[in-house]
């Protein structure tokens, strides 16, 4: 029946109103450490937990952590909490399916009482285990973005 | 709490594509409710409606369903969340005192856009959304393993969910026809086609088109339209945190407390003892299990050893639960709404008997972030 369908309106192209988020000036830090391949968080200074990505607030104590202190420089390295694989392209529109399925990971950076999600690279499917160690594969060139890190591989 | 009853509702069947507009569905649902209950336009005090602007494809969308949605030169607000959300919103309109009839309705038109994809706009847009890893699908496959590794709980043991739930839809004339799998089996929900691994495809609460409606009146109104009100005996809600990294995904801490609360004000001490039956928005089977396990309807771990079958021994999704049809801001809503038809013995097909007290819960966000539930109880 699909194939009948006769298409009066599509929006796509008609209108083009992209949002520019500002990082804010936790996430502008944590870039500025990707950019140089470093990792960092930062300490609420109530509870002690540690957040990567930096927040501007811990939500459990409601408290700020101020943006000249509390940072924590993190390491590389952390520990796989959970994973999932996917043969879905999660961002295309009609998630369309991919060649080869992507290993998506939830890491805890060594430091951090949370977790990151990113892929997993150079793994075969059987090989992954919870709790093991991975490290950041960085991307060679560095530019202070979300895909500065490519992902994370067996340690 | 004030009495509250739950004095009519009406769903639009269920349908993967379905072939006319959601105003046209939204007329029917209210319109519906309405003519069900022998009320008239004029008797609406209120109006919820609960949509989703990027869902609906339009900003602030609740102005173009005026007419439709009952709410025309009348008392209209909406809430972007699940509908069960917007019938707590209805009820506290209604307990005010300034109202004698709500109307709430819910739903959404998945054919129309790429569900899946829109629910990676409710991740960060500075950190996760540009990675493009996280959405509804891969964040259930998370859940999933994060509850099997930690309880020791099987693949067979979840895919037994979503054979009870599909085999219940097919009872329900209003779910989706494609869940509706009367002879489906623990293989089959096991070889589905994979989703987010562990979560196959027969796991997932496929989201698909529909609106619903509900009325609420405060008591005195309420028994002047029906002599069979629900009562809205209790209500509870909480969320938690936003990224999943800072999450146990493996248990609902917001789920516990939503329970509790709600629990308390029902004066209800014994929860798997005195509920009847409960409807819970299960957007993949093994949510179900956390939901229940997180209301104390059973141990941490060990809801799937119960027997939550329609005449079990605690009726879990006798109508087939969310995975029995998904349609986006209108699944909790339809939750009230099977909970209702319980109490009222008007679940045909797949009544529970002698239903007295029920739960019905909704939730909004990845691996449901928030959670809120209702407790109901049907008229002597």
């Amino acid at each position: 029946m699909a194939e009948e369908e006769k298409v009066i309106v599509n929006n796509k192209g008609l209108v083009r109103a992209e949002f520019n988020f500002w990082v804010g000036r936790y996430m502008d830090k944590f870039y500025d450490g990707l950019e140089q391949k470093k990792i960092v968080g930062n300490k609420c200074p109530k509870c002690g937990d540690v957040f990567c990505p930096p927040r501007s607030v811990c939500g459990k104590c409601n408290e700020n952590l101020s943006l000249d202190q509390n940072w924590v420089d993190l390491p590389d390295s952390g520990t796989l909490q959970n994973f999932t694989i996917t043969h879905f392209k999660v961002t295309d529109r009609r998630t369309r399916k991919v060649k080869d399925p992507q290993l998506i990971a939830m890491v805890q950076i060594d430091g951090s009482n949370t977790a990151i999600v990113n892929r997993l690279l150079n793994m075969p499917p059987d090989e992954i285990k919870i709790g093991m160690r991975v490290k950041v594969d960085w991307s060679e060139k560095t530019t202070g973005a979300p895909s500065d890190i490519n992902g994370f591989v067996k340690v | 709490m004030e009495k509250v009853g739950i004095v009519g509702f009406n769903q639009v069947k269920m349908y993967s594509d379905a072939n006319y507009g959601r105003y046209e569905m939204i007329f029917e649902a209210v319109r519906g409710a309405l003519d069900k209950s022998g009320l008239k336009k004029k008797d609406i005090t209120t109006v919820i409606s609960c949509t989703n602007d990027y869902y609906d494809g339009r900003t602030i969308s609740n102005l173009f369903t005026v007419e439709v949605g009952g709410g025309y030169l009348a008392d209209e607000s909406k809430c972007e969340m699940d509908g069960a959300h917007a019938v707590l919103y209805g009820l506290m309109r209604i307990l005010s005192g300034n109202h004698k009839l709500a109307v709430i309705w819910s739903g959404s038109m998945p054919s129309c856009y790429p569900y899946h994809s829109t629910r990676l706009y409710e991740t960060d847009p500075t950190w996760e959304r540009p990675l493009g890893y996280v959405n509804d699908i891969t964040a259930g496959g998370f859940q999933m393993r994060a509850y099997m590794e930690k309880f020791g709980v099987s693949k067979e043991e979840i895919a037994k969910v979503a054979v009870k739930n599909r085999k219940n839809a097919a009872k329900n004339p209003l779910a989706l026809a494609e869940a509706q799998n009367a002879n489906i089996t623990v293989e089959d929900v096991l070889n589905s086609e994979i989703y987010s691994d562990p979560v196959t495809e027969l796991m997932v609460a496929q989201p698909c088109d529909s609106i619903a409606a509900i009325l609420l009146a405060p008591e005195r109104q309420a028994l002047k339209i029906t002599d069979n009100p629900v009562w809205i005996t209790g209500v509870g809600y909480s969320q938690e945190a936003y990224y999943l990294g800072e999450r146990d995904l493996s248990i609902s801490k917001s789920m516990e407390i939503a329970g509790k609360t709600a629990f308390t004000t029902a004066g209800i001490k014994d929860p798997k003892n005195e509920i009847d039956v409960a409807e819970l928005f299960e957007a993949y089977a093994h949510e179900e299990l956390i939901l229940a396990e997180a209301l104390g309807l059973a141990d941490k771990g060990k809801a799937a050893n119960l027997n939550s079958e329609i005449n079990g021994d605690l009726a879990i999704n006798p109508s087939g639960g969310a995975i029995g049809g998904n349609p986006p801001c209108a699944t909790g809503l339809i939750r009230i709404i099977e909970a209702a038809k319980q109490l009222r013995g008007e679940a045909n097909g797949y009544q529970v008997k002698g239903a007295k007290k029920a739960i019905a819960s909704g939730q909004i966000g990845m691996c449901a972030q928030n959670n809120i539930l209702f407790t109901l109880e049907g008229s002597d």
